[in-house]
């Protein structure tokens, strides 16, 4: 699996200047699996970049290739095909539904593709420590909870590329360690890989390489 | 869990509003439709003889005619201007028998003795909507004749009481054969005769055309009368068209031939107003209902977006929303037609049965049909608005 940009530059970041070894305006090639870290600072795009790979943004120039296809060429079966067994993501925004319960917001995932058993999902939950909380309607719970239950619903599906969008910062440094080696593992295990963008922190993490913008 | 998240913040007074509409709109117009259809299928006992529409006509009568300088008969002329109209479908005088006629009972087969001075008419055979076989040759076993309702009336309410009789019930003159006797051109014949049927139309004994036409030959004095009553048929709801016709020729028709025929028109224009109304009541329920799928879809917009980037397809979305909709719909087509039966049963059948009109075939095939378009036109109109907006949101993202 393989993607690549082809100067590739969002409409809203014309007018920026970009270095040399940023992302935007060059062409690259990511070989997967791979562990990637997308370190910037607020407002060069990160999440820009996030949303463009996973199809929720089409405002740039340039051409995105996954796979030896041009991205925007896909039409909305095959993105949700694609969001179903090959990219998954944990948004910035957690993107959770506030009215379910943590359990009905994993379940729903999970319903898609079966991924998990039900005591998997129970243990990724007690491994990121909110196993008892599972019944707690979502929008009442604090932003770091909230954040733990949008990773591990990221991990309900079968992937290829996993892309995270400051996963951590609502967690402290040994919960965000212990979410990342959660997502290693799982990442692992779907012979994938991820990309994870941060305000700066590596969370003492090993990636394989370094994006930047 | 997908109806729960996309329904939380469906409004329940839109949604009851929309119901309500839609469910009143729909029995009104299922029952519209089956009033329209049993309207239809109305029927007096007299087109069970004569088929639907027909109408006796007579000139009326007047101090004139009484001192014979006006008559009542209807000339060559009269008929074919008669037969020019165009809600009139059929025209035909009736034949009338040139001789003497009397009935009485046959013994032993349980009526009264009695006797009564008659008289003979004949229409077509085509005029004729009897069960029986109303043909007549001479090899026939009796002469099937039809008696005036009144008939059976005098003989009960006057005749019977006045001579200490018992009274005789239409089934058991039915079944009893009758003599006739016929007389005239110096011959006198006694033939049995059974009644097949009663009419309020006509006020002689009705036999059929080809025993009429040979009893005149033979017992006839030969003189061709001009006829003074004619059988015609109207074209249905016509009603109107025949009253103004009646007043400009200075004719006569019984008013009880015509009371279906009156009851059909009004009726029909009271029904297809109420239908009308219900068809519109109908359009705004679904419009009404495609604005609170609207207004649901709108304000589940987050929910919509977020399933579609955690890999639902919209048709999935879809279908959530019309499974919903079909069961709520599905309610309404049902209850509509529950009511519309119960209407149907327990009040409209039994005011018509009051009112003396019966009601032939009573199917609510078509009706039911109508209710399942409705359900099928709420659902596709539903769909295509539903898979628009999702559609729309899904591209927004």
């Amino acid at each position: 699996m393989k993607l690549e940009f082809k100067n590739v530059l969002p409409y809203p970041l014309v007018d920026y200047k970009h270095d040399k070894q940023s992302v935007w305006s060059s062409e690259f090639k990511i070989e997967f699996p791979q562990k990637v870290l997308l370190n910037a600072s607020s407002g060069k795009g990160k999440s820009t970049f996030i949303n463009t790979v996973f199809g929720l943004r089409k405002d740039y120039s340039g051409e995105i290739i996954w796979d030896g296809k041009n991205i925007a060429e896909f039409g909305m079966n095959d993105w949700t095909n694609l969001r179903r067994d090959t990219f998954s993501v944990v948004f910035q925004d957690l993107q959770l539904f506030p009215e379910l319960t943590i359990w009905e917001n994993l379940e729903l995932k999970n319903a898609l593709t079966n991924h998990k058993t039900a005591a998997e999902i129970q243990v990724m939950l007690s491994l990121l420590g909110i196993g008892d909380r599972k019944d707690q309607i979502t929008k009442t719970l604090s932003l770091g909870q909230q954040q733990r239950v949008a990773i591990i619903r990221a991990l309900l599906q079968p992937f290829k590329l996993l892309l995270m969008d400051e996963p951590f910062s609502h967690l402290d440094e040994n919960n965000a360690a212990l979410a990342l080696d959660l997502i290693a593992a799982e990442t692992d295990m779907n012979n994938a890989g991820f990309i994870l963008s941060s305000l700066g922190s590596t969370h003492g993490f090993k990636y394989d390489s370094e994006l930047k913008l | 869990m997908l109806k729960k998240i996309l329904f939380k913040n469906s409004s329940t007074f839109q949604f009851l509003f929309a119901t309500i509409g839609a469910f009143i709109g729909l029995t009104a117009l299922l029952l519209s439709v089956q009033l329209i259809l049993d309207v239809k299928s109305f029927h007096s006992n007299e087109e069970e003889l004569f088929g639907p529409n027909s109408v006796v006509i007579q000139k009326k009568v007047t101090k004139l005619s009484t001192i014979g300088l006006n008559s009542t008969a209807f000339t060559k002329r009269d008929i074919e201007e008669l037969n020019k109209k165009p809600f009139i479908t059929d025209v035909a005088p009736f034949q009338s028998a040139d001789f003497k006629v009397g009935i009485s009972e046959v013994e032993g087969d349980g009526l009264p003795h009695f006797y009564a001075d008659m008289f003979f008419q004949a229409i077509p055979n085509r005029f004729m909507d009897i069960d029986v076989d109303w043909d007549w040759n001479e090899d026939s076993e009796f002469i099937p004749i039809v008696l005036p309702r009144d008939f059976i009336m005098i003989i009960n309410y006057g005749f019977a009481q006045s001579q200490g009789l018992s009274q005789i019930s239409e089934d058991l003159l039915m079944q009893a054969r009758l003599k006739i006797h016929l007389e005239g051109n110096g011959q006198k014949k006694e033939m049995i005769g059974k009644v097949v049927g009663f009419s309020h139309k006509i006020s002689s004994i009705l036999v059929p055309e080809s025993f009429l036409s040979q009893a005149n030959e033979k017992y006839g004095k030969g003189v061709n009368l001009d006829p003074n009553r004619i059988f015609i048929t109207t074209k249905d709801n016509s009603y109107g068209e025949l009253d103004q016709l009646m007043n400009k020729m200075n004719l006569d028709v019984s008013e009880s031939a015509i009371d279906v025929a009156k009851i059909k028109t009004i009726i029909a224009v009271v029904i297809g107003i109420f239908g009308i109304a219900s068809v519109l009541i109908m359009l705004l329920s679904l419009m009404g209902f495609v604005q609170y799928s609207q207004l649901v879809l709108s304000r589940a917009a987050y929910e919509i977006q977020t399933l579609l980037r955690i890999g639902y397809s919209i048709e999935q979305i879809v279908k959530t929303f019309i499974r919903q909709l079909s069961v709520i719909f599905g309610i309404i087509t049902f209850s509509a037609i529950a009511i519309m039966v119960l209407i149907k049963l327990f009040i409209v059948d039994i005011w018509l049965t009051n009112n003396g009109i019966t009601i032939a075939g009573t199917s609510i095939f078509i009706t039911l049909m109508v209710a399942i378009f409705c359900f099928l036109l709420f659902i596709i109109s539903n769909y295509l608005n539903i898979k628009k907006t999702v559609n729309k949101l899904g591209a927004a993202e």
